[in-house]
């Protein structure tokens, strides 16, 4: 029954090649995806390890809470007179010194290198006082910065800025901007910067000013001398130093803790394309199904026939899964392969962008082998099962009839079963959206992959009537149109699953369509409503709190005469009631003018240094009123308590908490602004204000300038770009259902070869030819769009529905974005079907007519 | 009254609806090549229904598609009227036989998804043009089919499926009609009514028709049986009665 098997499958190989392929595809995503994520890791285990080599014990101020991976400097520094006491106890052989803050170089073109807003950050830090505990390495013909007016760089910064040793080069900090001289260009281990960050190192005195505090350090570096262990010294500089507010760990440790947040870092990015890739390979699953479907269809008779000589239906089975075997595994191994390289192109592409990674070689894991063939396999295997019983339950028979088109099936059946899916698709989802408990990402991925497959499981019920209706003008158009459509409903079980699996695809954009519509309307009205200021100056494409810029911009543009008032908002990481979270804070004074949040209670002018402000969401649910208690705790500070004195309701750009100005000078440790609000004085006209601003601006160019509409234009920029993301990676599934959709038609060609002849010998042009099949192409995918279409229609507005409590307070059906789904799917119908129209017009006419 | 022709042309007639000049078809090359079609030269005149008869392997399918423009000679000529067919790209061959021949297959004849109405016009509508319903009323007619027009080819019967095609092959009023044993599929009443219908529209609409058979019985509807062997034209018969046909064919295989 093996060999039976094989030579099955060798015989419809070139038919099973596109199915294969779709595999591939998926594994090859799956796949890259791991070796990245693993190549990245190693990388940096390995920079950590080499940085930390000689740094035996750190010590540096002692943290609250691990607020996580921030941009932001969030311990607070330590007075650097303990560098004294460090030196004197027992076997420190050598001590350095960490300054670090925000410092961001600007470029000879009078462009801001880097952007912490939308990529690595950009930091300042001191020189480092030892050679041999440092990163950085001094290239060649450069120097170590000396003295208030020198910089080194690092050597992407360099690269991009085109500035050399000499070079005058303008750096911002909490300080007024200033012009520094390039003495020297530096390395970070093997790398050109640290991950692609912006690296300024000052002098020591210098970097005290302007990035950290005078007369403070962030961290203390310790060598070890000969013969003393890290924990060894340690607990010796513990106990010599005894100090509560001071930690010592060991560099063993500092070096975890780094390796740690990269991998951290890269979970999450992991886990966001492991998502596209198992949508990619479920949109798979549906393309094998579909392909054994028809296959096994096409070899009712050989399958029957087998039966008839005495094969039972479980061998028949087992001879289809082995061919299935063979297909997924050998998909999943050429998968694997495709996947190491197009990591190895993404790490090249990181490189080009700035992120440049140390040459270190592609790292791939046995997890990266094992999974990547078991679920390519497994896929595989489980898309094949339903029909190889099928094929196995036909009747010996069937063997002696010419089988032409597929056996109807049982409605009630079939709509019993996708009922019940949808149904439990739909409820696991309702529960994964609006109840508060269990695991809610789970519930939503796995209910929308059950609702998916019921939907296609009901699909050919309507595939007749549906593609009758969206055949209908092109039918009264043209007789070819008429075929087409006849083609298209003939076999509705095949059109129906062709079109599902671009359902997938389009379902998913679609929700995301609706959801940032949704999104941008919500923002879009909120602003409206809430915004006073006639300015914002923001970073240019502000999309985390990441940093901001020196609270001298927002002084030096209150003092302008045409301005009435200016305020920063600072923002930074805080833990209330076991939650870590960014809040922002600002002056209250004069918050309230530049912005409405709409206070319900209280009022925001009334905020004392230890009050805040809180949601009527939060107030709500936490049960808070006007002088409640509510404790938050600092990283750097440790646990304050506030009281409440203002309720407001626009959560979505204030965020759940509001603390005082005075609250963010205490207890933050970066004290920069993320956003400044600017209100001119009245009879001040429009242009007038901005030309003043915007001269104030001219020396720091990560800052820009903002009225309303374009700051509500950047939101929608920025959520557009979010969106193009998803769709870019959601592509890959639309491919997919593309290449099942060649592979529908191809196969169907193939069935309907004499009838092609047929239609030619009786005077069907080449030309008509092809476009039966283009026409039938665009009728699938057009099926597949209106299906993906209702699906995501409905799960955006079910999202967006539960979304309302987190600030999306609108829902907005797009209308473009619908216009485009459909007429991408009609052109997915035109590529699907190039090559199977191609090989249909080249048909000789008498050998298709001869074809038994 | 035997004849062999060489020339295959009758001078006395007018153009004759189709004709072949020292036609030679080889398939394959080299060792493996096949002389299907030895010179032949023949001439089809306008209104006949002509039968060709030969052993199986003789050319008889040969002769019939390359004629129809199915195929194309290794050699020779092939003029439907004036026009000749090694000219002809695939575009204009395929508007040639949309509009000037009709084909009869001896099976799967008719597209499974289209009715029997649909199928009979679709030479016309493939062209884009409108069906005359008189006359496609009169076919429908003759060829008693008037019951059956809407239903699918696989609610047909055998002999019905057949009178469908050669509905098809008459709709356009093509010039010429080739039929490769329109018969050899049906039992032997189906057999004589496909041929009574094929015999009625020579008469009533003044079609020329040629029919491959290896039925004696069939070929004797026809005006005029052409007999080939190994590739050539052996015998030329007018109007034979069966028995002639027979004592042919035995000759044939002598
Ligand atoms: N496509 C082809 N390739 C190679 N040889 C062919 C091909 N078609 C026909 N032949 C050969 O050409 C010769 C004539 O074939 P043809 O089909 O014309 O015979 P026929 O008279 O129609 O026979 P039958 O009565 O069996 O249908 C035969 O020897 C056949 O083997
Ligand atoms: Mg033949």
């Amino acid at each position: 029954m093996l060999r039976v098997a094989l030579k099955g499958l060798l015989a419809q190989r070139v038919r099973y090649l596109l199915t294969a392929f779709a595999v591939l595809l998926g594994v090859a995503f799956m796949a890259g995806t791991f070796v990245l994520t693993d190549t990245i890791n190693h990388t940096f285990d390995d920079l950590y390890t080499t940085i930390y080599a000689n740094t035996a014990a750190v010590v540096r101020a002692r943290q609250a809470f691990n607020p996580g991976i921030s941009y932001q400097t969030q311990r607070p520094p330590i007075p650097a007179a303990l560098v004294a006491a460090v030196r004197r106890v027992q076997g420190v052989r050598e001590v350095s010194v960490g300054i670090e803050g925000y410092a961001q170089l600007v470029g000879a073109n009078g462009k801001a290198i880097g952007n912490p807003a939308s990529g690595p950050p950009t930091l300042g830090e001191a020189w480092p006082l030892a050679a041999d505990m440092s990163p950085y390495r001094l290239l060649a013909g450069g120097r170590p910065p000396q003295g208030p007016g020198e910089v080194a760089i690092d050597q992407h910064s360099a690269s991009v800025g085109n500035l050399k040793v000499g070079s005058r080069v303008l750096v911002l900090t909490k300080q007024p901007p200033r012009r520094y001289r390039v003495t020297g260009i530096v390395t970070w281990g093997s790398a050109a910067s640290p991950l692609g960050a912006s690296v300024t190192l000052f002098d020591h005195k210098t970097a005290a000013e302007v990035v950290g505090q005078p007369g403070k350090v962030n961290e203390i570096d310790v060598a070890a001398a000969p013969g003393v262990s890290e924990p060894e010294l340690a607990s010796r500089l513990r106990r010599a130093l005894d100090d509560p507010s001071l930690e010592v760990v060991t560099g063993t440790m500092v070096a975890a803790e780094g390796q740690d947040a990269v991998h951290q870092a890269m979970g999450v990015f992991d886990t966001f394309l492991l998502v596209f890739a198992v949508i990619a390979l479920f949109v798979g699953s549906f393309l094998v199904f579909n392909t054994f479907s028809i296959i096994v269809a096409q070899r009712q008779r050989e399958l029957a026939l087998l039966r008839a000589i005495g094969a039972s239906r479980r061998q028949l089975v087992a001879s289809l899964l082995v061919e299935a075997l063979v297909i997924g595994v050998a998909a999943s191994i050429a998968g694997i392969a495709a996947g190491i390289g197009l990591a190895a192109a993404l790490k090249a592409l990181l490189g080009a962008i700035g992120v440049s990674l140390p040459a270190t070689g592609i790292v791939v894991g046995e997890r990266t082998l094992l999974v990547a063939l078991c679920v390519g396999t497994a896929v595989t295997l489980a898309a094949a099962v339903l029909p190889a019983r099928r094929a196995a339950a036909a009747p010996p028979i069937a063997a002696l009839q010419a089988v032409d088109l597929e056996p109807e099936d049982d409605a009630a059946h079939r709509g019993a079963i996708g009922g019940a899916l949808v149904g439990a698709g739909a409820l696991a989802l309702g529960i994964g959206l609006f109840a508060s408990t269990g695991n809610r990402v789970a519930l939503v991925g796995i209910g929308g992959a059950v609702l998916f497959v019921g939907v296609a499981v009901l699909a050919p019920l309507v595939a007749r009537p549906v593609s009758a209706a969206l055949g209908a003008p092109i039918a009264q158009r043209s007789p070819i149109g008429r075929l087409a459509r006849q083609n298209a409903m003939r076999n509705p079980r095949r059109t129906a699953h062709t079109a599902s699996a671009l359902m997938v695809g389009i379902a998913l954009v679609s929700v995301m369509a609706v959801f940032a519509t949704s999104i941008r309307a919500s923002v879009n009205s909120i602003l409206d409503a809430a915004m006073q200021a006639d300015y914002v100056i923001s970073p240019a494409s502000a999309s985390s709190m990441a940093t901001g810029f020196s609270p001298h911009l927002e002084a030096a543009v209150a003092r302008l005469p045409d301005v009435a008032a200016a305020t920063g908002i600072r923002a930074g990481t805080v833990k209330i009631a076991g939650r870590t979270m960014a809040v922002l804070a600002a002056d209250p004074t004069k918050v309230g003018d530049l912005f409405d949040v709409g206070v319900v209670a209280g009022r925001i002018g009334s905020l004392g240094a230890n009050d805040l402000a809180v949601s009527e969401q939060v107030a709500d649910s936490r049960h808070l009123v006007l002088g409640s208690a509510v404790p938050v705790v600092f990283p750097a500070t440790g646990r304050k308590v506030f009281t409440v004195r203002a309720i407001y309701r626009d959560r979505q750009v204030a965020g759940d908490y509001v603390l005082p100005l005075a609250a963010a000078r205490s207890n933050f440790v970066e004290q920069l602004d993320y956003q400044v609000y600017v209100k001119l004085r009245p009879g001040v006209s429009a242009a007038a204000g901005r030309q003043a601003i915007e001269r104030v601006l001219a020396s720091y160019p990560t800052a820009t300038l903002m009225d309303q509409a374009q700051y509500k234009a950047q939101q929608a920029a920025q959520i557009d770009q979010a969106l193009g993301l998803v769709n870019a990676l959601l592509s890959l599934a639309i491919a997919i259902a593309v290449i099942g959709i060649a592979n529908t038609l191809a196969l169907s060609v193939h069935e309907r070869i004499r009838e092609i002849g047929l239609l030619r010998a009786v005077g069907m042009t080449k030309r008509q030819v092809r476009a039966t099949i283009r026409y039938e192409s665009m009728l699938i995918a057009l099926f597949g769009a209106l299906l993906g279409l209702a699906v995501g229609l409905a799960l955006g507005v079910a999202l967006v529905t539960a979304m309302r409590t987190s600030g999306v307070t609108r829902l907005e059906i797009p209308v473009a974005p619908i216009l485009e789904v459909v007429i991408v799917a009609l052109l997915a119908g035109v590529i699907a079907s190039l090559s199977p129209a191609r090989r249909a017009a080249r048909l000789n006419v008498l050998e298709a007519i001869a074809t038994e | 009254m035997v004849r062999a022709r060489a020339d295959g042309l009758r001078a006395s007639e007018p153009v004759p609806a189709a004709r072949i000049a020292d036609g030679v078809k080889i398939y394959g090359r080299g060792e493996a090549a096949v002389l299907a079609l030895d010179h032949v030269s023949a001439a089809f005149a306008q209104g006949a229904l002509t039968a060709v008869m030969g052993p199986s392997g003789s050319g008889k399918s040969t002769l019939l598609h390359c004629l129809a423009g199915l195929d194309r000679l290794t050699a020779g000529q092939v003029l439907i009227g004036e026009t000749d067919l090694g000219s002809l790209d695939d575009k204009s061959m395929t508007l040639l036989r949309r509009e000037r021949i009709g084909f009869v297959f001896q099976a799967y004849n008719l597209v499974p998804t289209l009715t029997a109405q649909e199928n009979i016009v679709l030479p016309l509508t493939l062209a884009g043009r409108k069906p005359d319903a008189a006359w496609v009323g009169r076919l429908v007619a003759s060829l008693r089919l008037e019951e059956r027009l809407g239903h699918r080819p696989s609610e047909l019967s055998g002999g019905q499926q057949q009178r469908v095609a050669v509905a098809r092959a008459l709709v356009t009023r093509p010039d010429l009609v080739f039929a490769d044993e329109p018969t050899g599929n049906l039992d032997s009443r189906s057999a004589t009514d496909l041929l009574a219908q094929i015999r009625r529209a020579v008469d009533a609409f003044d079609q020329t028709v040629v029919m491959v058979t290896h039925d004696p019985r069939a070929a004797s509807y026809a005006d005029r049986v052409l007999f080939l062997g190994d590739g050539r034209v052996v015998e030329d018969l007018d109007a034979p009665s069966p028995d002639e046909i027979l004592e042919a064919l035995r000759r044939l295989e002598r």
